[in-house]
């Protein structure tokens, strides 16, 4: 599989505090790809510098590279309509604007946007089509409807920052399958995660720590590396655990 | 009442400020004034109506029987198809008890025209009946309207009101907007004001309401958008003067502009020790989250802003 996005040595520090120490990463066109660490190893802060979002434009060195282009630099509409979205942890409401409106705003670029289909691939049923997307859904029905959202978009690779928080246990095996028909769909994916046993469903896996790539590779021994180095790490060193 | 030629004129000068083209094909109309001439009048069932026209405008009262029940809104508009100094429009509407209605207000101004408009409304919700105002403002980009409207509103024992005021489209020129409300038991008052502002636009806004009865209810929410120098200012103060009502004060304003200035004020009293009141309120520019979420899924700036802002305003 060829390479869709390249990571290449990228640094970053904000407030005087080095957040990311020469990250390499390589998501290979087609795979689901999961970044695993624990809080604090600089996984948001990466999504963040791939989709451009939060001032983080471009790294203090390094390259980040989507197909053969340069996206240092670039704002977050131009990286969108290259075919990168992000899908926040915590995805921000909106008053008066209705589910269905959403979708269709997601989807606006795709020929074959399916609005109900969408939400039923997320475990939501059309009734959610006239909700509005504001503080009356929970928290599990709101990361639902964003997940949809990345699905009506149908993008070339979606960064899933968290994509498990919120969705109670019961329903993790609908949001696995959904990443999966993201997947199948043609949409490579980068998952942001902290937990081994989500990031299993990757193709393949990297695991982060303390702004550095520990190791690449099968998902099944990164999750063992994660569990055996991150849990000790983290006793040890409670500075680590903490917000990003 | 006037010619079709008279009646095609008008509509084609709202319909080009926004107005839906809709109400004039199906002639939704129920009475349609311009400046002070009646062009349409048309009764609705269970409604009793006076209308009058004077030298500025038009004096209307409107009776709603007691029990009636309308599945479609009585449609009014109050517009001005050409400038004129002053129009002045006064009414008075009593909706009879268990009644349940609907009034969809237009107000419209057409493009260009300069124009003082004075409203006073008297409301008075008997006991059982609910009733929705819902006003909607329509005027044209290089329109220039000096807006003076005052609604005073009495909601009776378990009776619901429910007055919008929405100003979307074209500049909101000068606007001073004070509503009130007396509420009796068990009533419900919603005050909602959705606009925005652009250039020197000016927009004053006041709602009170005053929980009077026991377990009575008040809502006052504001969502103003003010754009370049626009002076903005959102007076809400809600008085829980009864056992166990309840009030809230939501107030949200966006600024897009270095020359804005905008101003939130809200004033809450409470005079029963089982009453309880709150308020909460937001002014800044547009949630950075929800206009990076719009523009990760390929939206410009702009077009991201306009999403969010529409969808406030609505």
């Amino acid at each position: 599989m060829a390479p869709l996005l390249t990571v290449n040595d990228v640094k970053l520090t904000i407030d005087g505090r080095p957040i990311l120490k020469g990250v390499n990463l390589v998501v290979n066109e087609g795979e689901i790809h999961a970044v695993l660490g624990p809080n604090g190893a600089g996984k948001s802060t990466l999504a963040s510098l791939i989709m451009g979002i939060n001032d983080l434009k471009e790294p203090d060195s390094g390259e980040i590279i989507f197909q053969d282009k340069l996206v240092n630099g670039l704002d977050i509409t131009e990286r969108a309509k290259l075919g990168i979205t992000l899908a926040w942890q915590e995805p921000a409401r909106f008053e008066g604007i209705t589910v269905e409106e959403y979708l269709k705003l997601s989807g606006r670029n795709n020929p074959e946007l399916d609005v109900v289909e969408c939400l039923e691939l997320v475990g939501l049923d059309c009734s959610y089509l006239n909700r509005f997307v504001d503080d009356t859904l929970s928290g599990g029905e709101r990361k639902r409807v964003e997940l949809a959202s990345v699905l009506a978009m149908r993008p070339k690779l979606a960064v899933l920052d968290e994509p498990d928080s919120g969705i109670d246990f019961a329903s993790m095996e609908d949001i696995a399958n959904m990443i999966k028909t993201m997947r199948d769909r043609g949409t490579t994916v980068l998952m942001i995660t902290h937990r081994e046993e989500i990031a299993e469903i990757a193709d393949r896996a990297t695991l982060m720590c303390d702004g550095k790539v520990v190791q690449t590779g099968n998902p099944k021994d990164v999750g063992q590396k994660f569990k055996t180095m991150c849990v000790k790490c983290e006793v040890r060193n409670p500075e680590l655990v903490g917000g990003e | 009442m006037a010619t079709k030629n008279v009646l095609d004129t008008v509509a084609k000068k709202f319909i080009q400020i926004g107005l839906p083209k809709d109400l004039f094909e199906r002639n939704r109309f129920n009475l349609l004034v311009d400046r002070n001439k009646i062009i349409v009048r048309y009764p609705a069932p269970g409604v009793r109506s006076e209308v009058i026209e004077t030298p500025t405008g038009v004096k209307t009262k409107v009776y709603v029987e007691p029990g009636t029940k309308l599945e479609e809104p009585v449609t009014l508009c109050f517009g001005a198809a050409e400038t004129t100094e002053v129009q002045t429009t006064e009414g008075e509407i009593v909706v009879g008890e268990g009644a349940d209605v609907k009034f969809q207000v237009y107000g419209a101004m057409a493009e260009g025209i300069k124009l003082k408009h004075k409203n006073k409304l008297k409301v008075r919700v008997e006991k059982n009946a609910r009733f929705e105002f819902l006003d909607l403002h329509y005027n044209g980009e290089d329109t220039f309207v000096e807006l003076d409207t005052e609604t005073d509103a009495y909601i009776g024992e378990n009776a619901y009101f429910r007055s919008v005021f929405k100003q979307t489209r074209g500049r909101a020129g000068k606007v001073r907007i004070v509503l009130k409300a007396q509420v009796d038991k068990k009533g419900v008052a919603v005050f909602e004001t959705k606009m925005i502002g652009k250039k020197d636009d000016e927009i004053y806004v006041e709602d009170v309401i005053h929980l009077n009865g026991e377990e009575s209810r008040g809502i006052s929410k504001s969502r103003i958008i003010a754009v370049d120098e626009t002076k903005a200012t959102f007076v809400g103060e809600t008085y829980g003067n009864a056992p166990r009502c309840r009030g809230h004060i939501d107030c949200s304003e966006v600024i897009r502009g270095k020359d804005v200035t905008v101003k939130a004020v809200p004033v809450v009293v409470v005079n029963d020790e089982t009453a309880k009141v709150t308020h909460e309120a937001a002014i800044g520019s547009i949630d950075k989250k929800q206009l990076e979420t719009l523009m990760a899924r390929g939206l410009t700036e702009d077009e991201a802003v306009d999403v969010i802002v529409q969808g406030m305003l609505r």
